[in-house]
């Protein structure tokens, strides 16, 4: 993919690249829509959140005295009589990184104005969302039928449930949010909003296919926060 | 709220190369389970689980949010913070450790 | 750069290649600026008196409603003070007083102050007023969010001040809201008042992340043309760097108020350990106190340097304008905002020498501490080095510059006494830490933000504010608020306590009341002072001298709008193109003395200015 033809403004790659778009005047990023670019700012400052959030899980694990639950037998689904440990996490996270992809070739196809393929891809991914926030709550429930509370569990050390509780409940709003604005985007789509440019109801700027692309980086986002917890809460 | 004077400047990528980043996620998602399902433990089991950990979310952001293509100046602008996260990261092991450690120590061995 | 300003030639068309880039070499148009890389931005006109008051997406509008709220949750943190000073001077006096209700005034007025007031001030405040003016911009990018960014602050100072009206009062825990102590029965406030301030502090959260996202893009993405990064005042490169750090603080903050929330909703133990209250066995057990200092003073460090930055940056503008002189270095004033912005992230835990922490950190966080200091000095310097030899306009705006550099430099090198970890450890919770925070961040930026009225009032009310009752306000100000804070600093040093309601039976008796006597009547002056300002303000909105525009005769791109005040859009039809730095004062040979931003190099070729 090329850099952006701009008027006027010689591109070099690189960090000579970086140094010359930096000095220039107007834009630091260049061809970036400012949309892009707030959304990218945003998910820095969340990415910050979540990482307090696992730096105190992990300073509250690291410091504790009782025992911490073995979380391959506290997430295990019993298939058949057989303990089968993080099958539901393993399938979450299948869910979770198809919906990333049909997510990427939405935004492809928007791109290419080819408004059904987009459309529905969208769709496919807002319905992944709803899958995985489903199984989520299939899980909590799970666990809260085995007597696990944000105060105490049976399994080993109290901080386990708030944890759990705490960060599983930070991302799965997360991932609720952006069901709720994939299914917006999806109606925008079809009805041809960011073809013709219509106004947003809210904000009363023109609709286009680049708001796609935001919308798409804030889901890869949330499928890298799952990457992370994941990593650091299911299988460490 | 037009990114350039032309409108549909944008050009895409062909979709072989999401299907090809989508099957690698896949395989690496898949080695972490097995990292569990063999019960490795210890410095292996760490280094294993962050390595694939890092790998995901490297492909991930270069190429679903696109980050392979755009310009040093984005890239670097979302990756130095981080250096500050790192700082805090490493900080907050050595005061777990600290905390286990007097705890242990003032609890069970009666310190005065 | 010293070889073009010693020979005699005109300026040559050096322009063209380093703003464009081209590389095509020297063009003989000297005033040549690269072409809108952008289409002129599409912004929405309210036409009710709703739309355009209330639920105004003009950034100015947005600015001053800032301003405005937080001046009034300011005044309220002020009333506070003089209450806790009443008690502390005059103890007894305030017959209703008990201890109880002083630590809750201690909390809110710290809190208040620091977060509600200047954070909100100087970042929504300034940024959104100063911000689309400076960088040539029509609005910032997203007024729909900048909008609701007002309204969100809006609902958190409702929220904080609803926490006076709950039973149990607001959260006396101080501002630094530590627990156990904070969630405990014990403190007043452990109710509703402390759920009422994490929820308050959410929402501020929330709501200045959708502001800090439209400051930085504004100033990254929607500059004019011709404006580089380097071509920027230093008061956007404050606020910039403010906001850079307040995206990247606030999350700490926000996790640590979530937590401690949990703590007290649900029963959480996440900074909660094993603990007796009145020798029964609490159902807490397993968390750590002191990973919510560390969460804290990871936002906490930042965020005073949220509220030094601005003001390092504005006072830089207004010292160069009103001496008549570029401001000494401006790069190396850039990179400094730049390096003190990086730093701070790395030297947290200095508040917190006498935690209890893992014994090792106060070597690192001693040493980034001393390294911090560097360039802020260096800023000191490039701020005398500017007065040097400038032709000084003593008037009331210069006064309040004078008097920040004295107050910083008082409060800086108080600051390096407990920088210190050994240093820190007698000093630590006594009233030179007090003393040494507010002159800091108090008075110095207090300086800063009256200096900055003075300055910019002609621009936002199209009126001069009265120059004589402005110098009356300063020099009350000035020397109220050192007679408050120097004596303070004794006090820290034989040992008197922070925190403390009342000195009881103690050593301290005979030697501190004097003081705290001085001190208590110093801050009703002072703060009766502040009325001279108020009433100046209004009496100038109704008979004060006509500006005009540029009355100060400055360079930068506010100055220089069609109308005055800017209307709706700034810049009428075509946004302005930048030719130069903000800081051509007295040029050599320049017809006037100053050059604004906008004058192509073709309108001065008699001069020898160095390219900028």
């Amino acid at each position: 993919m090329s850099d952006p033809k701009i008027e006027g403004y010689e591109f070099k790659p690189g960090y000579k690249g970086m140094a010359r778009d930096t000095a220039s005047d107007q834009t630091m990023f260049k061809g970036v829509h400012w949309g892009k670019a707030m959304m990218w700012i945003f998910l820095l400052s969340d990415t910050f959140i979540f990482s307090c959030f696992l730096i105190s899980y992990m300073k509250g694990r690291g410091s504790t005295t009782v025992e911490w639950p073995n979380p391959s037998e506290v997430f295990a689904l019993h298939v058949g009589g057989v303990p089968v440990p993080l099958l539901l996490i393993a399938i979450m996270t299948f869910v979770l990184i198809t919906s990333s992809g049909t997510m990427a070739l939405a935004v492809k196809y928007g791109y290419e104005r080819n408004r059904k393929m987009c459309g529905w891809l969208i769709l496919a991914t807002a319905l992944g969302g709803l899958t995985f926030v489903g199984m989520q709550a299939f899980e909590w429930s799970k666990l809260i039928h085995e007597g696990v509370r944000p105060w105490t569990n049976p399994f080993g050390a109290p901080q386990f449930g708030s944890f759990f509780f705490m960060i599983t409940g930070f991302h799965g709003t997360h991932v609720s949010i952006g069901v709720i604005f994939l299914s917006i985007y999806a109606y925008k789509t079809f009805a041809g909003h960011y073809d013709e440019g219509k106004r947003g109801w809210f904000t009363s700027m023109k609709g286009n296919y680049v708001e796609i692309e935001i919308l798409g980086l804030y889901w890869h986002f949330v499928d890298l926060v799952w990457v992370f917890i994941f990593a650091f809460f299911y299988l460490w | 709220m037009d990114e350039t004077k032309k409108q549909d400047q944008t050009s895409t990528h062909k979709i072989g190369i999401y299907l090809w980043i989508w099957g690698l996620l896949f395989v690496l998602s898949f080695c972490s389970y097995m990292v569990d399902w063999f019960q490795f433990q210890g410095l292996l089991r760490w280094s294993l689980i962050l390595i694939f950990m890092f790998l995901k979310a490297a492909l991930i952001m270069m190429f679903f949010m696109h980050l392979f293509w755009e310009r040093y100046a984005i890239v670097n602008v979302l990756l130095w913070p981080m250096t500050a996260i790192a700082c805090f990261v490493g900080l907050m092991v050595a005061e777990g450790k600290y905390t286990l450690f007097s705890r242990l120590f003032y609890f069970f061995v009666g310190g005065q | 750069m010293s070889e073009d300003f010693n020979d005699n030639k005109t300026i040559q068309a050096q322009s063209s290649e380093t703003i464009s880039g081209g590389g095509a070499g020297v063009t003989p148009d000297t005033d040549y600026v690269r072409p809108a890389e952008v289409a002129d931005q599409d912004l929405y006109h309210g036409h009710s008196f709703i739309t355009k008051w209330v639920f105004c997406q003009d950034a100015k509008v947005i600015g001053v409603q800032y301003f405005l709220l937080a001046t009034f949750t300011g005044i309220i943190g002020l009333i506070l003070s003089w209450l806790m000073r009443l008690q502390l001077g005059f103890p007894g006096a305030a017959g209703f007083m008990t201890a109880e209700h002083y630590y809750q005034f201690v909390t809110m007025h710290g809190m208040i102050m620091v977060v509600y007031f200047l954070t909100a001030l100087f970042l929504g405040g300034f940024g959104n007023y100063l911000i689309p003016l400076m960088t040539g911009a029509r609005d910032m990018v997203f007024p729909y969010v900048n909008m609701v960014s007002f309204w969100m602050f809006f609902i958190a100072v409702g929220v904080l001040l609803a926490s006076f009206f709950v039973p149990g009062g607001p959260t006396g825990s101080g501002w630094t809201l530590y627990p156990p102590q904070a969630i405990l029965e014990g403190t007043p406030g452990s109710g509703m008042g402390i759920i009422l301030m994490c929820v308050s502090l959410i929402l501020f959260v929330a709501g200045f992340t959708m502001g800090g996202l439209n400051y930085l893009i504004t100033v990254l993405q929607a500059r004019t043309r011709g404006m580089t990064l380097m071509r920027m005042p230093l008061t956007v490169w404050g606020i910039f760097t403010a906001t850079v750090l307040a995206m990247l603080a606030f999350p700490a903050l926000l996790v640590s108020a979530i937590m401690m929330s949990l703590d007290r909703i649900l029963g959480t133990s996440f900074f909660m350990p094993t603990i007796l209250k009145a020798g029964e066995m609490l159902e807490y057990g397993g968390g750590s106190p002191i990973l919510f200092q560390h969460l804290f003073w990871f936002f906490g460090h930042p965020e005073v340097y949220i509220v030094a930055l601005p003001a390092f940056g504005i006072i830089s503008d207004l010292i160069s304008v009103h001496s008549r002189k570029n401001i000494f270095g401006y790069r190396m004033m850039v990179w400094a905002i730049v390096v003190i912005g990086a730093l701070s992230f790395f030297v947290w835990a200095h508040h917190m020498y006498v935690s209890g922490m893992h014994p090792w950190f106060g070597f690192f966080f001693a040493t980034t501490t001393l390294i911090i200091a560097v360039p802020t000095a260096l800023k000191v310097y490039n701020w005398i080095l500017t007065l040097w030899r400038g032709n000084i306009r003593m008037n009331t705006v210069m006064l309040w510059c004078l008097g920040f550099i004295v107050t910083f430099v008082n409060g800086g090198i108080t600051g390096i006494f407990l920088g210190n970890v050994i240093v820190d450890v007698p000093l630590s919770d006594t009233y030179f830490v007090v003393a040494h925070f507010h002159m800091v961040m108090g008075i110095a930026p207090l300086m800063v933000i009256m200096g900055a009225v003075y300055h910019w009032f002609p621009l936002v009310a199209g009126r001069m504010l009265s120059e004589k009752l402005g110098k009356l306000h300063f020099w009350f100000t000035f020397l109220g608020a050192y007679s408050i804070y120097f004596p303070m600093h004794y006090l820290g040093f034989i040992g008197v306590p922070r925190r403390y309601f009342e000195m009881y039976d103690s050593p301290y008796v005979t030697s501190a009341v004097g003081v705290n006597e001085f001190i208590s009547t110093a801050a009703f002056l002072v703060g009766a002072a502040q009325f001279i300002l108020i009433y100046n303000i209004v009496v100038s909105l109704r008979i004060g001298k006509p500006a005009g525009k540029n009355p100060w005769k400055a360079n930068s791109l506010e100055w220089l709008t069609p109308t005055v005040p800017p209307e709706h859009g700034n810049w009428g039809d075509k946004q302005p193109v930048v030719h130069r730095w903000p800081y051509d004062y007295s040029v050599p040979g320049a017809k006037e003395d100053f050059i604004p931003q906008t004058t192509p190099p073709s309108e001065v070729v008699d001069t020898e200015v160095e390219k900028t």
